[in-house]
């Protein structure tokens, strides 16, 4: 009889550890393709959107659109911050399927496809807006800096709502080159500088010809904390540089700060995923206790199988297996529910946003942009030398008034 | 049997909770979708809040027939010449912004072939360019090319399109105004004008909220 009982619930307990090595690796993530690495950003960036999963393809497409912006190579950028901005458009009014597994308790908010935290699609849409007035559509850089803006206006707190001031001030400044009146966006765009103490914007000058966009400094990076790495917070390294000045043609031509990426990310508050990431915690954090009692039943149950006369007590062994069972499952739950935030961050993305609008004639310039720490002297590295190209208008009938739009980073890559 | 029970009801519950994880199911399409043919003027699987081939279509139609209506062009007596001049685009959506002229063109062309006739003002480097070409004798030329022949204006149609948007937890809403003029170049008149408004709303997933 004791034979007969000790191989039944050796059955059921190796059963249920089969059961417990069988979902233990449930939790399944795709293999990604090795990628060699050459240290060229572009070239390893590029390989790795080829072999991204689709989920993580707009996160590739972003970092090369800024390496390659940064290089000059407008085309490459333009092509891929295209793919990024259709995809995160498509989001309004489509089902994402895959977005919506993302929100289950056994899925990982990662397994969402990219698009990024405001901030990020936010500098993707300015980033495009620059190519579009490069190319002489300074409209449809206008409709970017308004979507942008639009990002950015679903804070937690109202106050950070809408709060970029570049946005705001070139959308008036293009207003007004169209013959508009840019006065309220200029406005908007004082008041947001302003009221995070950065440099204010100066009055348009309609008649330049030359559009400086300029960035500098290491934005925000993300990471995951909690008991069970269910919050998103972000990684904030202040620039060493906090200014620019662009030398050209004589004058000096000052780049102030007007934009923080490290203020935007941080003002947001918090998220409606994360109220399901928090709850997800929740129930892991539940189902580990219910696990944890559970196994301490059984380990109490198990030792009152024999009783003080030396007889079997078939009441507390059912028990202790039952209770060993309900342990082993909750702890399975436990450990399949993935509360985790989603880290996957724009890593290359620069902390301060510039622009500076000037006259010059036709011509060929010697220039030189050199980046300035807090007291106004130039950071390590900090100085670049290049010619500025300002091409003539063309005179033909019905031709466009074409702009000089010049894009610096303190960044390489 | 009957001790065994508990432990086996269990291990069924363990295979329900888990029987989700396999990572093949419920995936939607998980060889993609063949390529679907789709008319111009139907809504897309793909749509968003923005300015799409529908919104051209229905636009751009209700434009052209419009146009065809006013005296000056209906009652003409000799084909007035119109210049394409930029929509502006005043939305949020960055958009082609030769399409909606394109198209009502196309439309007029094909509908009321030489009631209008349209400048190609876009096309005005080349033309430049081979004008200078048959001046210098650098080509034949069928008349003096000293002589001035590219035709001025009698009118201009152009457009805007302004748009107001607007962003809470409840998603994102989009109104767009289409607006269309024919401005009479001589005067500054504008003899026609004619709109569209459509407004879209779409929420995005949680997961990105």
């Amino acid at each position: 009889m004791l034979r007969r009982l000790s191989n039944r619930s050796s059955r059921v307990l190796g059963a249920t550890l089969a059961a417990a090595l069988v979902f233990a690796g449930c939790t399944h993530t795709p293999p990604t393709r090795y990628v060699p690495i050459t240290g060229d950003a572009l070239v390893d960036g590029k390989a790795h959107l080829e072999a991204a999963l689709p989920k993580d393809r707009v996160l590739w497409e972003y970092r090369v659109a800024a390496t390659a912006m940064r290089r000059g190579i407008f085309d490459e950028a333009r092509a891929q911050l295209d793919g990024a901005l259709s995809q995160a458009a498509a989001n309004y009014g489509n089902i994402s399927a895959q977005a919506a597994k993302s929100r289950r308790m056994f899925r990982r908010e990662s397994d969402k496809p990219f698009i990024g935290e405001p901030y990020e699609r936010a500098l993707a849409h300015f980033y495009r807006a620059i190519l579009y007035w490069q190319d002489g559509e300074p409209d449809n850089a206008r409709a970017l800096l308004r979507t942008a803006q639009l990002l950015d206006s679903d804070t937690a707190d109202k106050t950070y709502a809408g709060d970029y001031v570049l946005f705001d001030y070139l959308e008036g400044f293009v207003t007004s080159r169209l013959g508009g009146n840019g006065s309220d966006a200029l406005a908007r765009a004082r008041a947001n500088a302003r009221a995070q103490g950065r440099a204010v914007p100066p009055d348009y000058d309609t008649a330049a010809n030359v559009l400086v966009f300029a960035e500098f400094g290491r934005g925000p990076q993300k990471y995951s904390d909690g008991q069970y790495n269910e919050r998103l917070k972000f990684t904030t390294t202040p620039s060493a540089a906090q200014s620019a000045v662009l030398e050209v043609a004589g004058r000096r031509v000052s780049l102030p700060a007007y934009d923080d990426l490290n203020f935007q990310a941080t003002t947001r508050g918090g998220r409606v995923m994360d109220h399901i990431l928090g709850n997800k915690a929740v129930f892991k954090g539940t189902a580990e206790g219910v696990g944890d009692v559970a196994l301490v039943g059984a380990t109490v149950a198990a030792d009152n199988i024999y009783r003080y006369d030396g007889t079997y007590n078939r009441d507390a062994a059912n028990v202790a297996i039952a209770l060993a069972a309900v342990g082993i499952i909750s702890k399975l739950t436990a450990s399949a529910t993935t509360p985790e935030a989603d880290t996957r961050t724009w890593d290359n993305i620069p902390q301060y946003l510039s622009f500076a609008a000037l006259r010059l004639e036709p011509g060929e310039y010697p220039a030189t942009i050199t980046f300035l720490d807090a007291s106004g002297r130039p950071v390590a590295n900090g100085r670049r030398d290049f010619t500025l190209t300002v091409a003539a208008q063309s005179e033909s009938i019905g031709a466009r008034r074409q702009d000089t739009v010049v894009f610096l980073s303190q960044l390489f890559n | 049997m009957k001790q065994l029970a508990l432990p086996s009801l269990a291990l069924g519950c363990a295979v329900l909770v888990f029987a989700g994880c396999s990572p093949s199911r419920g995936v939607k399409n998980p060889s993609g979708v063949p390529v679907t043919e789709m008319k111009a003027d139907e809504r897309g699987f793909v749509a968003g809040t923005g300015v799409e081939s529908q919104d051209l279509v229905a636009v751009t139609d209700k434009m052209a027939r419009s146009i065809l209506a006013i005296p000056q062009i209906a009652r003409a007596q000799t084909p007035p010449t119109v210049v394409l001049e930029d929509v502006v685009n005043d939305t949020r959506f960055p958009i082609n912004r030769n399409i909606f002229l394109t198209r009502i063109r196309a439309s007029l062309n094909s509908k009321a072939a030489g009631r209008v006739n349209f400048l190609a003002r876009d096309r005005m480097n080349a033309l430049e360019r081979e004008r200078a070409l048959k001046q210098q004798g650098n080509v034949t030329a069928s008349a003096d090319p000293h002589v001035v022949e590219f035709l001025g204006a009698d009118y201009f149609l152009t457009g805007r399109l302004e748009g107001m948007s607007g962003r809470t937890s409840a998603g994102v809403s989009d109104y767009i105004l289409y607006s269309f003029q024919l401005i009479d170049a001589r005067t500054s008149a504008i003899v026609w004008e004619d709109f569209a408004e459509i407004k879209k709303q779409g929420l995005e997933d949680a997961a990105y909220r």
